[in-house]
């Protein structure tokens, strides 16, 4: 099988051009989760001159989308030009392969439970 | 969020209504009284290399979204403090004082064009400056609504007066004379640093970029769109002067917008360019003075300035910056700039400056390009490095021949170079001692971009503080 699944650790303002893009290109199926987390700056502040010791965990949000690997690279590239503002807290993307996809309601597995 | 209201049309108009200026035509009508329609072809070129220039701008700013200070924050984080100082504050602030300057001298050389006083235009110029200068002073934008009018009325008049010359509709009498008084495409080269100050200014749109739908085509292509239809405007006006008006009259008009309509259309063509050119004049002025004492201020934000143009008035005014910047307008003026010939020159003495820094823009380009060639870019120029290449090579080409007369070419690089050297010795001194950071190292773009934050200096100075302890 040939999917991957991406999740986009972002800002919390970021969702709406994301759907919206993504929709676009045809993706269709999205999971969001409202998480907290930081990155290598501890979670300071940009216009702060020092950075925290300790880890400070902010508001952040989990997206997850499972798409074919033929057009992974596209999506990745959309989501990234989504995303960019260059200021710190533009997220990170996490890519990894699935095994597989089963849909609860008839049992279908594998690309059949993406239609 | 702000709401993304602004279409293309808002774009291309808010561009051009940026970049034409009165002063504009002081180098329209010098440039075609010197060569007739010849310097079309100097307007071409220049118009193409702003393009270039504008090409890359828009990658700049999509690798550095939405920041207001521009071209000076590209530059830090392209080139560090050094040549961040020497173009910004050389090629904008500098430079956008003289352009100011000669804008007002315009103004005075209206109104005894259309009064005859005897009083030299030069004193009319000081009270406009005057008024401008406690107006902005009071945090009084006195053309905030009406500055897209008198912009539009400007552009709107000169694109019916060049259609009226050019299909031979004016009322005045039509002049038979020699069209083209080039001998070949070197003398449209000696005047494309004239050609140059008519398509200045495209960039000053970026900055309303997040208000504007679909901002990563319509940025690039608005900015590009509005330098084309400058170019065709202009050159319908260049070949309307032709029918209309002697071409030595023209170069030797203070006022050669006014001579032209004069020219076209009698009394009614006098006193429509001259309300017109008023209005634009002030507008343009006004727009002046208080866009630099802003400039001032981005550039103490991002601590390559004295904090003390960062301080506001009671009404809110960042009044250090309009002092200073009133007060350098002042003295250029009374030093009598109202002649055509005086004119020319400091627009081709300010140019300059703009011109090193179109370079530098398009060198930041290659550079970000060569540092961060995985950094998502809403817009990239096509075609590789060939249009930023062009870029640089054009502007080099046209500072190089900013003026025809070696002479007066040399005259321009020795102010020039003074002032560059004055600069460069504030910004050593000033990254030396004050923000104490190597001259030449950039700064790391996320670095930049925090800058923006209204608390970034604040937070800054409170560890100075607390280290000083």
């Amino acid at each position: 099988m040939e999917y991957s699944k991406i999740e986009v650790v972002t800002s919390l303002n970021k969702l709406d051009g994301l759907e919206k893009a993504l929709s676009a290109i045809g993706v269709s199926g999205m999971t969001v989760s409202q998480v907290i987390g930081c990155g290598v700056q501890n979670g300071t502040y940009e216009f702060e001159p020092e950075k925290n010791e300790v880890m400070n965990l902010l508001p952040k949000q989990l997206i997850m989308i499972v798409v074919l690997n033929s057009v992974i690279d596209k999506v990745v590239d959309i989501i990234k030009k989504e995303l960019y503002t260059g200021h710190i807290g533009d997220g990170k993307i996490f890519i990894s392969p699935i095994s597989n996809i089963i849909r609860v309601r008839t049992g279908e597995e594998g690309e059949e439970a993406l239609k | 969020m702000e709401e993304k209201r602004l279409g293309l049309p808002s774009v291309i108009s808010t561009s051009v209504g940026l970049i034409v200026a009165t002063s504009c035509l002081m180098s329209l009508g010098q440039g075609a009284g010197a060569l007739g329609t010849g310097f079309i072809i100097s307007m071409i070129l220049a118009c193409a290399i702003n393009i270039c220039t504008a090409l890359s701008m828009a990658e700049l700013n999509s690798l550095m979204p939405n920041l207001t200070g521009g071209l000076a924050q590209y530059t830090l984080a392209g080139l560090g403090s050094f040549a961040t100082i020497v173009t910004m504050v050389g090629g904008y602030i500098v430079c956008q004082a003289i352009a100011g300057s000669v804008e007002c001298a315009m103004f005075g050389n209206a109104i005894n064009t259309a009064f005859n006083t005897g009083i030299p235009s030069s004193v009319y110029c000081i009270i406009l400056l005057v008024i401008l200068i406690a107006a902005n002073l009071r945090g009084i934008d006195i053309f905030a609504k009406v500055q897209n009018v008198v912009a539009y009325g400007l552009i709107g008049s000169l694109i019916i007066m060049g259609l009226i010359g050019m299909f031979g509709l004016g009322t005045g009498e039509k002049v038979v004379q020699q069209m083209d008084l080039t001998n070949g495409f070197s003398d449209s080269f000696a005047y494309l640093g004239l050609a140059f100050f008519l398509f200045i200014g495209c960039e000053f749109v970026i900055p309303i970029s997040r208000n504007v739908k679909n901002e990563r085509r319509n940025i690039p292509l608005g900015m590009v769109l509005s330098l084309i239809i400058i170019c065709v405007m202009q050159i319908f006006v260049v070949i309307g002067m032709g029918r209309y008006t002697r071409w030595e009259d023209l170069s030797e008009s203070v006022s050669p917008h006014i001579l032209y309509g004069t020219s076209l259309l009698g009394f009614v063509g006098t006193l429509w360019m001259i309300l017109v050119s008023i209005f634009a004049v002030i507008s343009t002025v006004n727009s002046c003075i208080s866009f630099l004492s802003y400039m001032c201020a981005g550039m103490a934000k991002i601590n390559l300035m004295p904090e003390f143009f960062l301080k506001k008035n009671k009404h809110g005014a960042y009044y250090v910056g309009v002092l200073l910047i009133g007060l350098i307008m002042i003295a250029v003026n009374a030093t009598g700039l109202s002649t055509s010939d005086s004119l020319s020159f400091m627009i081709l003495v300010a140019i300059v400056f703009w011109m090193v820094s179109y370079v530098v823009s398009n060198i930041n380009v290659l550079i970000f390009r060569k540092r961060m060639p995985k950094a998502p870019r809403t817009f990239k120029v096509p075609l590789g490095p060939v249009i930023p290449i062009i870029g640089i090579i054009g502007n080099i080409f046209m500072i190089w021949n900013i003026d025809g007369d070696p002479a007066v070419r040399n005259l321009i690089f020795t102010i020039d170079g003074i002032i560059f050297v004055l600069l460069a010795i504030y910004a050593a001194l000033w990254c030396k001692f004050k923000i104490k950071k190597p001259m030449f190292k950039p700064v790391e773009i996320h670095e930049v971009m925090a800058m923006e934050n209204s608390l970034y200096l604040e937070a800054h100075r409170k560890t100075k503080k607390k280290e000083g302890k």
